[in-house]
């Protein structure tokens, strides 16, 4: 059965490759998420945005924490879509589904991570935003979980952490102040309606042509 | 105008200078230019041929719709070749799309500010939405020849809807009367009423351009793009630019460096050989003497573009380092190395480290 699943999906990934490469103007009906994508990622469960900022988890592991907010225009909701560290994440290629991400928080520059502490609210995993401009540990990669392909705006994902297979999910605890309102962004192990979460507002790179060309009238 | 026999002059002469503009000229590309050769040369006049920036000509306005039109047409396929086959008669359809939108795809939404000020700066009271600012990656490639990256910008949009909302709160002290003579202070909340706004998700696609020559750090902002206020303008999103490490070529300013090993045997009887460059071309180089360990050729004119001036190029500089063969010589073949290089024993001793 794996030998079947894997060739239906080898034979989806060439035909996508024959049928993209025909594609000439693309305009906005654009509908995937790439690598070096920046997005607002919504919960769609619980309708909150994934969201970090400059304060720390008061328990736990005291590193930067990352919630779920209701409002649509704050920066600090925005994420981007990296690859792993070695580097295999071409800017503008679609993000696979089973694709192991890094994703970064815009602003702080820090990677959302997850590890062994308890959540303060729920005592699910502790899920926080770690490292400094975009560099981390291993604990900061997820896969994409989706059903097609590749990973499409339109479609609600999950995110699987790859280490301690946690789901980032939201069920909807309430943090009090200085951050009155925000929901606890957590992981969980058991895969439910609480972990979609769907691309929002962003900006979406397009894959762009080679610039190889034989330049020689300068010279 | 003379009356050729036998033919007919159609009047369509008088219309000529309306009906009959030559796109490419407008643009200053050529027939044979891309896409991306018509999108570099659409940005840069599209910055100089801008009315704000040309107040005292009064043909300002319209050599700008000229260029928008002539973007309009060559830049997509279709429009191209029809107007190549039939010129400007045979567009099928009128221009649609104001030229305000091919203009803020690749400079941004919010009217047009020069040297990078926001205008309006005279009333600095108006609150501004965040800033978003992209990391970029270009390579090394798109560096040496240029390249446009397209994105979709998805974003939320303030729009008036039905009803008011309080805007503009603020603290302000009341004082009340008592009695004759009696009064007191008290501390309210004083609300304006405004407009009510709701957020709507709009989505446009935005050209940015990676200029050849362009340096780590360096920022292509988008004015207007960034995250709404409710209360004011929308914040900027730029692009910075992070230039990514090549396999083999170094980024020292304008100039490549690079390495390539050679044998022993070519170190000293010589080599001839063809470095690809970053667009394919090939750098030849050739030796007939013996090279040392450390070596290095210079080639002027294979570097980078400069970013100010695409015409001056650094150089390329190749280092080279020796690989001494594996297999040992046997007596015979010591012998032989002896008396071909005939080279005396040096020995000479010394330190090394601290450059004597």
């Amino acid at each position: 059965m794996e030998l079947i699943y894997t060739l239906r999906v080898l034979i989806k990934s060439i035909l996508f490759v024959i049928l993209w490469s025909k594609c000439e103007g693309r305009e906005s009906e654009f509908n995937y998420v790439t690598c070096g994508s920046l997005v607002k990622l919504l919960n769609t469960r619980h309708n909150v945005r994934l969201h970090s900022h400059d304060v720390k988890y008061g328990s736990g592991s005291g590193q930067q924490s990352v919630t779920g907010v209701e409002s649509a225009d704050d920066a600090n909701s925005y994420w981007r879509i990296r690859g792993k560290p070695d580097g295999t994440c071409q800017r503008g290629v679609p993000i696979q589904c089973g694709q192991a991400v890094r994703i970064t928080h815009m602003t702080t520059g820090r990677n959302l991570h997850t590890h062994h502490f308890s959540s303060p609210l729920s005592n699910n995993q502790e899920v926080s935003a770690f490292g400094e401009n975009g560099e981390g540990d291993d604990l900061d990669v997820w896969r994409v979980q989706c059903d097609g392909s590749i990973w499409e705006r339109e479609e609600a994902v999950r995110f699987k952490h790859v280490g301690t297979d946690a789901f980032l999910s939201v069920t909807g605890e309430q943090y009090g102040n200085p951050i009155q309102g925000q929901k606890e962004v957590h992981g969980m192990g058991i895969a439910n309606q609480n972990n979609y979460w769907k691309a929002m507002e962003g900006v979406f790179i397009l894959p762009s042509q080679e610039p190889l060309r034989h330049n020689h009238e300068e010279l | 105008l003379s009356q050729t026999p036998g033919k007919l002059k159609t009047p369509s002469l008088i219309f000529t200078s309306i009906y009959r503009r030559d796109f490419y000229k407008i643009l200053g590309v050529s027939k044979s230019a891309s896409v991306r050769d018509i999108k570099k040369a659409y940005r840069k006049l599209a910055l100089q041929l801008h009315p704000d920036r040309n107040q005292d000509d009064p043909t300002a306005a319209d050599k700008f719709a000229d260029l928008g039109s002539a973007y309009e047409v060559l830049s997509d396929e279709e429009k191209r070749k029809q107007y190549d086959a039939y010129g400007e008669d045979g567009l099928k359809e009128g221009h649609h799309g104001s030229h305000n939108d091919i203009f803020s795809s690749f400079f941004g939404d919010f009217g047009f500010m020069f040297g990078g000020n926001r205008q309006g700066q005279q009333d600095r009271n108006i609150p501004r939405g965040n800033d978003i600012v992209l990391d970029l990656e270009v390579t090394l490639e798109e560096v040496y020849s240029g390249n446009f990256v397209e994105v979709v910008r998805n974003k939320p949009v303030a729009k008036e809807a039905p009803g008011k909302r309080k805007c503009n709160c603020r603290q302000e002290m009341r004082t009340t009367q008592l009695g004759p003579g009696r009064f007191q202070m008290s501390q309210e909340v004083v609300c304006d009423e405004c407009p009510n706004i709701k957020l709507v998700n709009e989505e446009r696609t935005l050209e940015v351009e990676i200029e050849q020559g362009v340096r780590d750090e360096m920022e292509y902002p988008f004015i207007g793009e960034g995250e709404p206020h409710i209360d004011g303008e929308p914040g900027d999103l730029r692009f910075r630019i992070k230039v990514m490490k090549h396999p083999v070529f170094e980024r020292r300013g304008d100039d490549l460096y690079t390495n390539v090993t050679i044998s022993l045997v070519e170190a000293l009887v010589g080599f001839e050989m063809d470095i690809t460059h970053l667009d394919g071309h090939k750098v030849h180089i050739v030796r007939d003497k013996i090279t040392k360990p450390g070596a290095r050729v210079w080639k002027k004119g294979e570097g980078l573009p400069n970013f100010d001036n695409n015409n001056i190029r650094g150089s390329l500089i190749v280092s080279f380092d020796v690989e001494f063969p594996e297999t040992q010589l046997n007596d015979n073949q010591k012998e032989g190395v002896r008396a071909i290089l005939k080279q005396a024993s040096v020995q000479k001793v010394y330190n090394g480290l601290q450059g004597y």
